[in-house]
């Protein structure tokens, strides 16, 4: 038990870690743990606790780079836009205090729901994945619809096809290895492409306001923190759909605009996301993350009761998640204030693009640099920057519709 | 600068780097690799492979785990996961040419292919030699066989000996114990069935030794 909660903090110590450094991901460290077992002597449900500790702490943390560097990840980069304007208005930790309700709240929601759903789990998997390809056809539709104006869906759909062709080259080719694209593509289009323009427009930050933020009513978030939970849920199960996929279903499903409700969704859906990919492996024996993978590897077989461990370590590392991530936060909100935002900008674009060499090479520049392109069109064209997820979708809704290798093809790769 | 001089800018430049980035894909697009050539610096890339089935294994939870061997002498391990392989429209059998597209991965210090979709794979059947072209010199060989049970022995160990025939050629099949026990089908005098492995020499006559239950198939009930 006492070795079970050391793990627990042990797990969140790496969490914080990974949350805080962008670039760094549970999916680094987890294969480690894995090999650490094998040497270590130590009880795979030990390891498994310092896992899922992980995981759920770095959904946490992240949004603390997200939101005071702009630096996005996998899961994070569509609230670096929202998060960004805040803190740009002096309210970045009121974007804590969002992301770390809505973490939060879908991960209490999440675990209640865990044993319930994971009942109906197998037969609607089967039924929604055929069907994913049309489901994500009709977000897409409606997300263009919504721009209203003609020349906002013709912007809309030329920065979607951009990403889509951008994504479909970049991630389903030999041009770098394995998910590493990914990096460069998220940075450039939700990362550098803010920082720049931001840098254009503004000198410092404006202190930020820590000691009186606005108060959040549980009943005012509730709608974007079910429908994230929900979204998360789904994300969960179905491989492919990322956070973001889910956060643009979320929105819809809930008709949300505000910036308060896109924050809680968001944050909502990657910490459903992230249990529900350990109770995937219960439901339907399939892993559906990288840590989660590394978990199945651990152990023989999940059943009832190393699901319910999953879940009370889960909750823990949670709670103790969300202090450090108030913590942490209202640190960073306090010291950022003045600081000259231009210098702070072109750093953190230097330190992106230093990653992207390090990881991806030459070729990680070239694509960093056409997804920053690529990621300015929202802005300029004051369209939603939503459209850029084209870069994930495309590749997905092929993959669905079975037809990702005639179309590769098609292009002669 | 104005806002629709920017939008002209960047919606030159992300044509520009897109051009570049699908020039460099094509410079890069996956050819047949030579399994023999796979080493780490392939881990994370996709490749096209093809070879032979010198070797499989099929694990309880439906998965097949496959050894493909090609002319450059390079054997690799190909996973077919359960999901993939529900998805297959026909079995694959020893000794079928399989081409394979997948990500390389290491695992336990080895490389292996995996393809994510049953549409990366493509199977091509080899027939079943001939027994009448076999000869001692064919020991240490893989074959897939066919022919009738003309004999059916069982050792003292509660191993069994079949002998196949087929158009005047006749082979020895041993099969031991432990694959007997592991799911064999009841075997008659006048079965028609399918074997693979390699053949062996036993006190000097030539036989086929049966890895396990799945590499003999009942064609043909007596």
């Amino acid at each position: 038990m006492l070795e079970a909660l050391a793990c627990t903090l042990l797990g969140v110590g790496l969490g914080t870690f990974t949350g805080l450094i962008p670039g760094v991901h549970v999916n680094n460290l987890a294969p480690l743990l894995v090999g650490a077992a094998a040497v270590s002597g130590l009880p795979p449900m030990n390891l498994v606790a310092v896992i899922v500790a992980m995981m759920m702490t770095h959904t946490f943390i992240s949004y603390i780079p997200a939101t005071f560097l702009g630096a996005p990840e996998a899961g994070t980069e569509l609230s670096v836009l929202p998060a960004h304007r805040m803190l740009l208005e002096g309210r970045g930790y009121e974007v804590i205090r969002l992301t770390a309700f809505g973490c939060l709240g879908a991960l209490v929601l999440s675990a209640a729901l865990a044993l319930p759903l994971s009942l109906v789990f197998a037969p609607a998997y089967g039924f929604i994945q055929p069907q994913m390809h049309w489901l994500l056809l009709a977000v897409i539709v409606v997300m263009i619809a919504l721009e209203r104006s003609r020349s906002g869906i013709l912007w809309a759909t030329t920065i979607f096809l951009l990403s889509g062709l951008l994504g479909l080259f970049t991630l389903d080719t030999n041009l770098v290895k394995g998910d590493v694209a990914l990096m460069p593509l998220l940075s450039g289009l939700f990362g550098v492409s803010v920082l720049l323009l931001s840098a254009v427009h503004k000198s410092n930050l404006p202190k930020q306001n820590v000691d009186n933020p606005e108060p959040l009513e549980l009943r005012a978030n509730v709608k974007a923190l079910c429908a994230g939970t929900g979204a998360g849920v789904l994300t969960g199960i179905i491989p492919g759909i990322g956070p973001s996929q889910g956060t643009v279903l979320a929105q819809l499903a809930t008709r949300s605009s505000g910036m308060r409700d896109f924050l809680v969704g968001v944050s909502g859906v990657n910490t459903a996301k992230a249990l529900f990919s350990f109770v995937a492996l219960y439901a339907i024996a399939r892993p559906r993350s990288g840590a989660a993978v590394a978990v199945d590897q651990l152990v023989d077989k999940v059943g009832l009761n190393e699901l319910l461990f999953l879940i009370v370590v889960a909750l823990v590392a949670g709670g103790i998640a969300a202090v450090l991530h108030l913590k942490l936060g209202k640190l960073a909100a306090r010291h950022i204030g003045g600081l000259p935002y231009r210098e702070i900008c072109l750093v953190v674009i230097g330190g992106m693009v230093a990653m992207t060499l390090w990881y991806a090479g030459m070729m990680g520049l070239l694509i960093l640099a056409t997804a920053t392109a690529v990621g300015v069109l929202p802005a300029v064209t004051k369209v939603k920057r939503t459209h850029c997820m084209g870069v994930i979708m495309v590749p997905c809704i092929l993959y669905f519709a079975g037809m990702k290798d005639a179309v590769l093809s098609a292009f002669g790769l | 600068m104005d806002e629709k001089s920017m939008a002209k800018l960047s919606l030159l430049c992300s044509l520009t780097g897109l051009a570049a980035i699908y020039a460099a894909a094509m410079q890069v697009r996956p050819t047949m690799t030579p399994i023999a050539s796979l080493n780490d610096e392939f881990v994370g890339l996709q490749v096209a492979i093809s070879g032979q089935v010198v070797d499989f294994y099929e694990h309880p939870d439906g998965h097949l785990f496959l050894k493909l061997k090609d002319d450059s002498g390079g054997v690799v391990s190909v996973p077919v996961f359960a999901r993939v392989r529900s998805e297959l429209g026909e079995p694959i059998e020893f000794l079928d040419v399989v081409q394979v597209k997948g990500e390389v991965k290491l695992y336990g210090g080895e490389h292996e292919v995996i393809p994510g979709r049953a549409g990366d794979l493509r199977v091509v059947h080899t027939a079943p030699v001939k027994l009448s072209g076999l000869s001692r010199e064919n020991a240490d060989v893989p074959v897939k066989v066919q022919g009738t049970i003309v004999e059916r022995e069982i050792l003292g160990s509660g191993s069994l000996l079949l002998t196949l025939r087929e158009d005047g050629g006749q082979l020895l099949v041993f099969i031991p114990t432990w694959v007997i026990e592991d799911g064999l089908p009841e075997l008659h005098v006048g079965n028609v069935v399918r074997v693979d492995g390699w053949l062996q020499l036993y006190n000097g006559e030539l036989e086929l030794k049966l890895k396990g239950a799945s590499h003999l198939q009942v064609i043909e009930a007596a």
